[in-house]
């Protein structure tokens, strides 16, 4: 009785916060999704509030520039995922190698840049980008080669550079944790049988953390499809980033320029179901493979 | 006002963003007071003088940032929140949009007759519909096209008068500085281009059939897309916003030599240039083959659902649109050039604009003679903002090369159908 008195106690704040700032908010967006305020014919009389079904969904489905903005993240999973996985395991595997020196501190630096707020790192890359500001191009400029971060077809990338910045040291970190509980005897056994160190961090110490690298690839999937702070504030410098660039930012163009919320609703509702369906989708697969 | 779910929720979701609004305030026993948001320069000067005009109402100037700064999304936050200002300024554009959401009241009955004559019908027709009128115009700006004298004297340039001549002046220019051209090609011009297809016979938002029939990409819309095209293609213009330090630098070190906007950016050329003092002169927009302009820009003021004083802020409004002594205090600021609706006003403003910016010009007898041909019957539509972003958007890439000028309105086309259709309006799709 005692015990279950302290597990309920010890879940409760969970639970709260699952309730508060998740259930309730995705059963708000869910139920307006399906209503709006509605005027008819040209929308100049006075509005009422109806049940439109699936109207919304359509509408959102419909649009190119959704669907384009769906793309755009889909693209940027595919450019940012397989980078930041590799990187953060190549880095981890160095460390534990033992190769680098200074282990401490390298691990340390890699891990900064992570505890800057995503909406700063933002602001920092946006000046190293911005024409006329930075000092990078600037320096590209003085050797005679013209670069534009912002152009058409290198804001994606810049993008994916911002994020790995912020986020590889963190995810360098996990795996790093996860390679400290490979048994030592299994890795005594690999040289025993002749592996060098890269035969052996391929062979045998990258396969042990198989689930550390299935759970960083899902976190930065669900963390990617949200993509929103970054393009909104290149936004300010680049005509590139438009102001329905990614489904987020779709959702917010919908909801605050667009005044409306039945549209922004059933759009955040897609994004979840998207993001739902794609990380199920992964968790099969790996776990498929491991069987 | 009426509290249904969908304003409390919204109050709560921009509760921090409205929470720098002014609240609404009654006089005690002394005058009405009423609040005012402008982002138009030199109200606060107008608003000076009507306070000092009477003393039964006071109003209470709040300047706030231009609507894609922000101003829209401060007026809509503070409406979802109940306490958006007796009055709020809204550009034409922007109009249907405020009224079909109920932001912009329905000030049919508050508007006198004796205030309806003084305007011009064809501005108030863009303010009005369902033949209902929900806001107040107070300026009308044809475009025109501002041009450097000095430049063109010494170039033996001739003023285009009409689009072709425009076109083969820009390749005089180009040919002759290759480092200059005559205008550019706004990639952030969705209004611009929206007065050159005006201009052109376009109807994109039509609701004679109480539908709202969408064609961004019609017969004169095409025409004029494949005009602005050509000039790209041949790179006989510059292709980068007008609204940039880009540009800026550009007509600050005669690079670009003429420039095309409504009337009103004859005052904002003065205040931000003023060292070109002398060197630019106006004249008629260039013409396809009817003497025909659209226009660019303009403002509108809207008594806000959420006044409690209606009459008063309608009595504050007429005064702002046909008063002489409003015009003149917004003039005497020396950085506007509005063109009023009410062309009783004209004399008014030609008296009170510093023409020594434009060798004493008289630019307002050009400004009427353009106004009285803006082509009648262009419809503004419901979401226009998004419109013109989503427009922009392909203008940007068109202007990177990717993509065509028509692309980026077939675009805007399809970007917009859905949120209308969101929004519960009867639609109709169409030329595209």
């Amino acid at each position: 009785m005692k015990g279950k008195l302290a597990c309920a106690v010890l879940m409760a704040p969970f639970f709260v916060l699952l309730v508060t700032v998740f259930l309730i908010p995705t059963g708000t967006a869910i139920w307006l999704s399906f209503f709006a305020a509605d005027q008819p014919g040209l929308g100049f009389g006075p509005e009422s509030t109806v049940f439109v079904g699936l109207r919304s969904y359509a509408a959102v489905l419909s649009d190119p520039t959704f669907l384009n903005g769906l793309g755009t993240v889909v693209l940027y999973c595919v450019l940012y995922i397989p980078l930041m996985v590799v990187g953060a395991l190549t880095l981890a595997l160095l460390l534990d190698s033992g190769v680098a020196k200074l282990r401490s501190w390298a691990q340390m630096s890699l891990y900064l840049p992570h505890a800057v707020p995503g909406i700063i790192a933002a602001l920092i890359w946006l000046y190293l980008y911005t024409p006329g500001l930075s000092p990078i191009i600037d320096l590209f400029a003085q050797a005679d080669i013209e670069i534009n971060f912002l152009g058409i077809n290198t804001v994606l990338p810049s993008i994916v550079n911002i994020a790995l910045w912020s986020n590889l040291g963190y995810n360098m970190v996990i795996f790093y944790a996860a390679l400290q509980a490979v048994p030592r005897e299994v890795l005594e056994a690999s040289v025993v049988d002749g592996a060098g160190p890269v035969k052996q961090a391929v062979r045998i110490k990258a396969p042990l953390v198989r689930g550390a690298i299935v759970t960083v690839g899902i976190f930065t999937l669900i963390w990617a499809l949200q993509l929103f702070t970054e393009p909104v504030l290149l936004s300010q410098s680049t005509p590139m980033i438009s102001a329905r660039f990614s489904p987020s930012m779709y959702i917010y163009d919908a909801a605050f320029t667009r005044n409306n919320y039945g549209l922004a609703a059933a759009a955040s509702v897609v994004l979840l179901a998207f993001t739902v369906a794609l990380s199920f989708g992964v968790t099969r697969w790996t776990n498929r493979k491991a069987a | 006002m009426r509290l249904s779910r969908r304003t409390l929720l919204a109050a709560g979701l921009t509760a921090p963003l409205a929470a720098c609004s002014t609240p609404q305030r009654r006089g005690a026993g002394g005058p009405v007071e009423i609040t005012f948001w402008s982002a138009l320069r030199g109200s606060q000067q107008v608003v000076d003088a009507f306070n000092s005009s009477q003393n039964r109402i006071r109003v209470v100037f709040q300047q706030i940032p231009s609507g894609g700064q922000g101003g829209y999304a401060k007026l809509s936050n503070a409406a979802r929140a109940g306490n958006a200002p007796d009055v709020a300024t809204i550009e034409y554009p922007q109009v249907p949009g405020y009224a079909i959401d109920g932001v912009a009241r329905d000030i049919t009955d508050l508007l006198s007759e004796r205030v309806k004559q003084k305007i011009l019908p064809q501005a108030l027709k863009l303010t009005t519909f369902d033949n209902r009128v929900f806001s107040v115009p107070l300026d009308v700006e044809p475009m025109v096209l501002h041009y450097r004298a000095d430049l063109f004297e010494a170039g033996g340039f001739e003023v285009p008068a009409t689009w072709d001549e425009y076109a083969a002046l820009a390749r005089t220019v180009r040919d002759a500085f290759p480092d200059r051209r005559l205008g550019i090609f706004p990639t952030d011009g969705g209004m611009q281009f929206a007065c050159y297809a005006w201009q052109a016979g376009a109807q994109w938002f039509d609701t004679s059939g109480g539908k709202w029939r969408v064609s961004l990409a019609d017969e004169p819309t095409q025409k004029v897309a494949a005009y602005w095209q050509e000039l790209i293609d041949e790179d006989l213009v510059f292709r980068n916003a007008a609204d940039s330090k880009q540009h800026d630098a550009q007509l600050g070190q005669d690079r670009v030599i003429t420039r095309l906007s409504g009337a009103w950016d004859a005052g904002a050329q003065m205040r931000a240039r003023p060292a070109q003092k002398g060197k630019w002169r106006i004249a008629p927009m260039p013409i396809w083959d009817e003497q025909v302009v659209g226009t660019h820009g303009g403002s509108t003021f809207a008594v806000t659902k959420d006044s409690r004083q209606p009459e008063a802020a309608m009595e504050f409004i007429e005064w702002q649109c046909t008063h002489p002594d409003a015009l003149t205090a917004r003039l005497k600021s020396g950085t506007s050039s509005q063109y009023p609706v009410a062309p009783g006003l004209v004399e008014a403003g030609a008296k009170a604009f510093p023409g020594e910016y434009y060798g004493g010009q008289d630019i307002y007898r050009l400004f009427q003679r353009e106004a009285d041909k803006i082509r009648d019957g262009w419809v503004w539509g419901p979401r226009m903002t998004a419109t013109q972003k989503v427009m922009q958007d392909g203008f940007a890439r068109a202007g990177a090369g990717a993509g065509t000028v028509i692309d980026a309105m077939r675009e805007a086309q399809s970007g917009t159908m859905p949120d209308l259709r969101a929004l519960g309006l009867s639609t109709e799709e169409g030329a595209r």
